[in-house]
């Protein structure tokens, strides 16, 4: 494949996902200019291994190297703790007080802070599921974790979305 | 409960909503969070990177021939530079060769003029701590001598000619006897040979068999 034909084919496959790419990395590293800069860097790194893209869902593929380029920036920048949850955590712990919660729409304001607050590998799942709408199966293949731990992570997430949801409504 | 019908009872201010969304935070996530959309001129801050990475390639190929080149260089430079012996003769070759140039540039070639070798010789008197063998060699006028400096030492130029030709005659004692060497660097040629404990160096733009014919003169064969 010559180079203004890959460069052609990857811009036709790969580039319409640009979207998808940015809001995944913008709710990763939780500013505009570190998103930004991931984007872009996971474009080129995408372009380099294109030849191995076997296709036909590039976004899955996109978001993949967008997802793994967040990781490693965020790991070196040290800003985020490292895995901060219990793979292996039950819901134990106890129900958030039902007739305190209350969904307004000033407090949905909230919503963002709460989002924000999830451990990053919750955060992942979640943006891929609500706001990307992918299958589990999609999501194990970006987040390289078996579909199992896709839907406990998203159990998990959810709960303490509204665990902390319930909190700043109270 | 879908979230398309909790949507659905929102917009009909059906109570039932309150206990979905307690329940549901996929329906506020998918409703509420917002979705960031790239900001514009991000794309094409993409397509122009890629179209970069796109020649790099090709240039990284043009660069490989040089550099391969650059390899078999320093590999040569480092074996000479490894190889003790012809280090040491090849940096003093280097610094003979130096000395003779500059004596050739501006004024400095002769610090006493003198074609008898009745003048030079003593003019030596007092600026060495040795007595340079000054010679009038057949064909190769002596035109006069200077002081030079090599190898820690005072050493005695002697300059001949032939022609428009200059020949830069070193000498200077040394503690070790050194191997007979011929060696011609920059197109200069380079002739260094060694007797009672000094050592000599002719360099000359001459041809080398003209040299050979002065160095043979002057050592008496």
């Amino acid at each position: 494949m010559d180079a203004a034909g890959k460069r052609a084919r990857f811009e036709q496959t790969v580039l319409p996902h640009l979207n998808a790419a940015y809001n995944l990395a913008r709710w990763l590293t939780r500013n505009s200019h570190d998103a930004e800069d991931v984007v872009q860097e996971s474009y080129l790194r995408a372009f380099r291994a294109f030849d191995s893209f076997e296709g036909p869902d590039g976004r899955a593929w996109l978001l993949a190297v967008v997802r793994n380029t967040c990781f490693s920036m965020l790991r070196k920048n040290k800003n985020q703790p490292a895995v901060e949850f219990d793979e292996t955590y039950t819901a134990a712990d106890p129900s958030p007080d039902a007739e305190a919660v209350l969904i307004s729409e000033a407090a949905l304001g909230s919503l963002q802070d709460c989002l924000e607050a999830l451990p990053l590998e919750f955060r992942e799942v979640i943006v891929l599921r609500e706001l990307e709408e992918m299958s589990y199966k999609e999501i194990s293949d970006v987040a390289r974790v078996p579909v199992g731990t896709v839907m406990s992570r998203l159990a998990r997430a959810r709960k303490r979305l509204q665990q902390c949801l319930a909190g700043v409504l109270k | 409960m879908s979230c398309e019908i909790a949507r659905h009872l929102r917009e009909t201010n059906d109570p039932a909503l309150g206990d979905h969304l307690r329940s549901c935070p996929s329906c506020i996530v998918q409703d509420h969070a917002r979705y960031y959309d790239a900001p514009a001129g991000l794309e094409q801050k993409i397509r122009a990177s890629l179209r970069k990475e796109d020649r790099a390639p090709s240039n990284w190929r043009w660069l490989s021939i040089p550099a391969a080149v650059l390899v078999a260089f320093s590999v040569i430079f480092s074996w000479m530079l490894l190889n003790p012996r012809m280090n040491e003769r090849h940096i003093m070759a280097t610094n003979v060769l130096s000395a003779h140039i500059r004596s050739l540039q501006g004024n400095h070639l002769l610090d006493e003029s003198s074609s008898d070798q009745h003048n030079v010789k003593p003019w030596f008197n007092g600026k060495l701590d040795f007595a340079p063998d000054v010679k009038e060699v057949s064909g190769f006028p002596l035109l006069g001598g200077r002081l030079d400096y090599f190898d820690g030492h005072s050493a005695a130029a002697l300059v001949y000619g032939r022609r428009d030709h200059k020949i830069n005659l070193f000498t200077w004692p040394v503690a070790e006897s050194i191997p007979e060497f011929a060696e011609t660097v920059s197109g200069y040629h380079l002739q260094s040979w060694y007797r009672n404990g000094m050592a000599f160096w002719a360099v000359s733009d001459l041809n080398t068999e003209e040299l050979g014919q002065f160095v043979s003169a002057y050592r008496g064969y």
